[in-house]
């Protein structure tokens, strides 16, 4: 009897989900779009803010009138940084219907750019590897930020300008540079080339790389080994949780290093997390934090206030910044389609929104402090370089905006595109 | 004995007869109406969304293949096979983008289908190294010793040193129209549910008819009583690594299948939570029997996908649940298990046993 019962009930939920999944299928027209969050994963500790923010940003430009009048239905799923889960999350987002995806971390985003390419469906990412700015290759990946790389390239050229001269050696000899970041991680180690290429070009003699967990909690083995090297500065290439972790522990073990940080490991939880160690940490920030005093930050918390009462504004980082900067290029890229005749309620636009939507923006202001954003159809670098900043007597700083077209044209026109 | 209910009057005369594949009409026409509808019926019947769902059954089924051979048949508990898996699919894509075909080989299409037996062999040699150790242990113990190969494979040799290969490493992307089977390029969700249903076969195929050989029959003993098996002169250290090759053979081939579906790898593929969902699978599906395997795939990825589906409408009312939604589904995936463990510890396998036989009488069931 009881295995009636429990039989019963599974059928039932399955008839009722199924029934109920299928109805989707058939709402009213809107343009669709979809999106991939990690909300629960390893990098969930970033993830759940952004993916907050971007609910909270589709709902604001719902409120606006959607696209010239047409309203987006937005649809996400929490895959859990499962790469496997991501693939077949895209699909089903994909089935459903949808023109563009918001994707999230570079394993994923990088495992699925073949079957976007295929499939001709913008893709704009919270990855911001710079594999995917080449359109030769990635034709359909796009993000708002300056990507990985030149954050990378960005950060270790600020500290070289602005730290190292006031260093004790300088002048003595070269300084020395190390990297921590998770090997595993697609998004770790993405920048690696690149600022190992920029380390070479500004002269750093560079120490072994260290392998820091994105869930490590105890990383003094890997700060161990770096004291045996005696860096100037190193770079972390981790989320939030993990960076702390080890700026905890070098400070603790007395390493002397300066930090420079990518943009997913330097963020408003990095000084609750790592206390006094977090004093003097420099790193890359693609937009402004979240209530900083620029344009559009009165739309971002406003629509946190009113969407997402439950999450107490204290408590908002600048990965809702970045959801919304995702957002709005995307939103400013429909329109512009939509506008030139291109029917976004309709499969298959992908094309129409890269070639009359991204791809003709120039120097586009999001007014969230992003550099100014430009895609072609042979670049997708939306910026030319990044504003590292530090942590410094409780307020976030400015150390250098660095601009790396400028002060390298060439490298930046021939040599960087890519990778 | 035969497990086939024979209708009245036929009989066996000899054991040839009485483990024979076809041994009535309606068992070869229910296997031919099966393949018709794989290959036949469900590529004409269902969309890209489900052709690629499939294609996760299948997948999961190859990696389940191997745990059940495992688990089900030879009582060896494993905890690592997701390290196995890995190792098959970084073999094939090493192979397909880092060796020196000769072109014919590559014009043939050839490359990707040789890099998928290599694969095999890889996986399956490298499963047999971390089975050494059932000729001293069993149970717990070799659940840890399992649980050490994807800690080495994954966590270490892979992400440390193999993926570094070939410059930034990590994430190996197969460039377009790099994996080709003879003249057809596997590019599309339709041709990678054939790849997939076309490797399970046979997979099915070999591990049925091993399974009723000598190295079968051994791998049931030491499964029922190990000090048994010995004592009736089975070799048994030999046949627990010759398991543990081809639990390790099937891994390697559905790591291989695997890059044709994604087309790019990197470690995160392959975390330890796939070598539990695979246990898992078996579980539901029920252990010991091929069959198990497959049904088991089939709950566990269109239940996920349901509840994916189910998600939808409700987050209209409810937002906050797509924020829980893989907590939910984690919850599912375990209370699954629960539920079976419970009301079901022979599995789906069993049911469909009992459906059958239900049938095999009616309408004179009694």
């Amino acid at each position: 009897m009881k295995k009636g019962i429990f039989l019963k009930i599974l059928v039932m939920f399955l008839a009722v989900a199924f029934l109920a999944g299928f109805s989707t299928v058939a709402v009213a027209k809107k343009i669709k779009v979809g999106g991939l969050m990690d909300t629960t994963g390893a990098t969930s500790d970033v993830g759940k803010d952004y993916a907050i923010g971007m609910a909270d940003a589709f709902k604001y430009i719902n409120s606006q009138g959607g696209v010239n009048g047409k309203k987006i239905k937005y649809i996400w799923f929490d895959y859990g940084y499962r790469i496997p889960e991501a693939i077949t999350k895209y699909k089903m987002l994909k089935r459903l219907g949808n023109i563009a995806i918001m994707g999230w971390g570079t394993g994923d985003t990088e495992a699925l750019s073949p079957t976007v390419n295929k499939d001709k469906l913008p893709y704009v990412s919270a990855s911001y590897s710079a594999h995917l700015t080449d359109p030769k290759k990635t034709p359909y990946n796009l993000f708002f930020s300056s990507d990985y790389s030149t954050n990378a390239r960005s950060a270790i050229t600020a500290w070289f300008d602005k730290k190292w001269p006031k260093h004790k050696d300088f002048g003595k000899r070269k300084p020395r540079f190390a990297c921590c970041y998770m090997f595993a991680s697609p998004y770790g180690s993405a920048p690696i080339k690149a600022i190992k290429d920029q380390a070479k070009l500004l002269g750093f003699e560079i120490g072994p790389d260290q392998d820091v967990s994105l869930f490590a909690i105890d990383t003094k083995s890997q700060v161990m080994a770096l004291k045996k090297f005696k860096p100037d500065v190193v770079w972390h290439g981790n989320t939030t949780m993990s960076v702390a972790a080890t700026v905890r522990d070098a400070y603790a073990l007395g390493l002397g290093a300066d930090w420079i940080i990518n943009n997913w490991g330097f963020d408003e939880n990095l000084p609750r997390l790592a206390g006094k160690a977090a004093e003097g940490v420099m790193g890359a920030t693609p937009c402004a934090f979240f209530g900083q005093n620029y344009k559009n930050m009165d739309l971002v918390v406003s629509s946190a206030e009113q969407y997402s009462p439950g999450v107490p504004k204290g408590k908002r980082l600048i990965r809702t910044v970045q959801a919304w900067g995702d957002a709005l290029v995307l939103w400013e890229a429909m329109k512009r389609a939509d506008k030139k005749g291109v029917d976004l309620t309709k499969k298959g636009c992908g094309p129409g929104i890269m070639k009359e939507g991204f791809e003709t923006m120039r120097n586009f202001d999001i007014g969230l402090g992003a550099a100014p954003i430009s895609y072609t159809a042979t670049d997708h670098r939306p910026a030319t370089g990044c504003l590292i900043q530090e942590w410094k007597g409780g307020k976030f700083q400015t150390v250098e905006a660095v601009d790396l077209k400028k002060r390298w044209p060439k490298l930046w026109a021939t040599k960087w595109l890519g990778w | 004995m035969s497990n086939v209910w024979l209708p009245c009057g036929n009989y066996h005369q000899n054991y040839a007869e009485d483990h024979g594949w076809w041994q009535t009409n309606f068992l070869k026409g229910k296997m031919i109406l099966l393949l018709a509808v794989v290959f036949i019926g469900i590529p004409l019947v269902a969309d890209e969304y489900w052709i690629s769902v499939c294609s996760m059954i299948g997948y999961t089924a190859m990696g389940a293949l191997g745990v059940q051979l495992l688990i089900g048949y030879t009582g060896l508990l494993t905890l690592g096979h997701a390290a196995f898996i890995a190792v098959g699919a970084y073999t094939s894509v090493m192979l397909i983008l880092q060796f020196p075909w000769p072109q014919f080989l590559v014009d043939w299409g050839l490359a990707y289908p040789i890099s998928i037996i290599m694969a095999g062999i890889a996986a399956g040699l490298w499963s047999v190294l971390f089975g050494l150790p059932s000729a001293k242990v069993k149970g717990f113990y070799l659940i840890l010793t399992t649980m050490a190969a994807q800690f080495i494979t994954v966590d270490f040799i892979l992400t440390q040193y193999v993926s570094q290969i070939g410059g930034r490493g990590q994430a190996f992307s197969l460039p377009p129209g790099t994996i080709k089977i003879g003249p057809w390029v596997i590019e599309n969700d339709i041709q990678i549910y054939f790849v997939m249903a076309v490797i399970l076969t046979l997979m099915v195929i070999v591990l049925a008819n091993l399974l009723r050989s000598k190295p079968g029959r051994a791998w049931v003993a030491i499964r029922d009583n190990d000090i048994a098996a010995e004592a009736l002169g089975i070799n048994i250290v030999w046949y627990k690594l010759l398991a543990f090759f081809v639990a390790g053979f099937m891994a390697g081939v559905a790591g291989a299948f695997w890059v044709c579906n994604t087309a790019a790898l990197s470690p995160e593929h392959f975390q330890w939570f796939l070598s539990l969902w695979l246990v898992g699978v078996i579980l539901i599906g029920g252990v010991g029997s091929i069959q198990g395997a497959i049904f088991g795939s089939i709950f566990m990825v269109v239940v996920m996908e349901l509840l994916q589906m189910g998600v939808i409408p409700l987050s209209e009312y409810y937002p906050q649940i797509l924020f829980d939604f893989a907590y939910i589904k984690d919850m599912a995936f375990g209370l699954a298990i629960c539920g079976f463990l419970i009301y079901e510890p022979n599995g789906l396998a069993y049911r469909w046993w009992q459906a059958k036989n239900y049938f095999n009488l009616w309408p004179f069931s009694y």
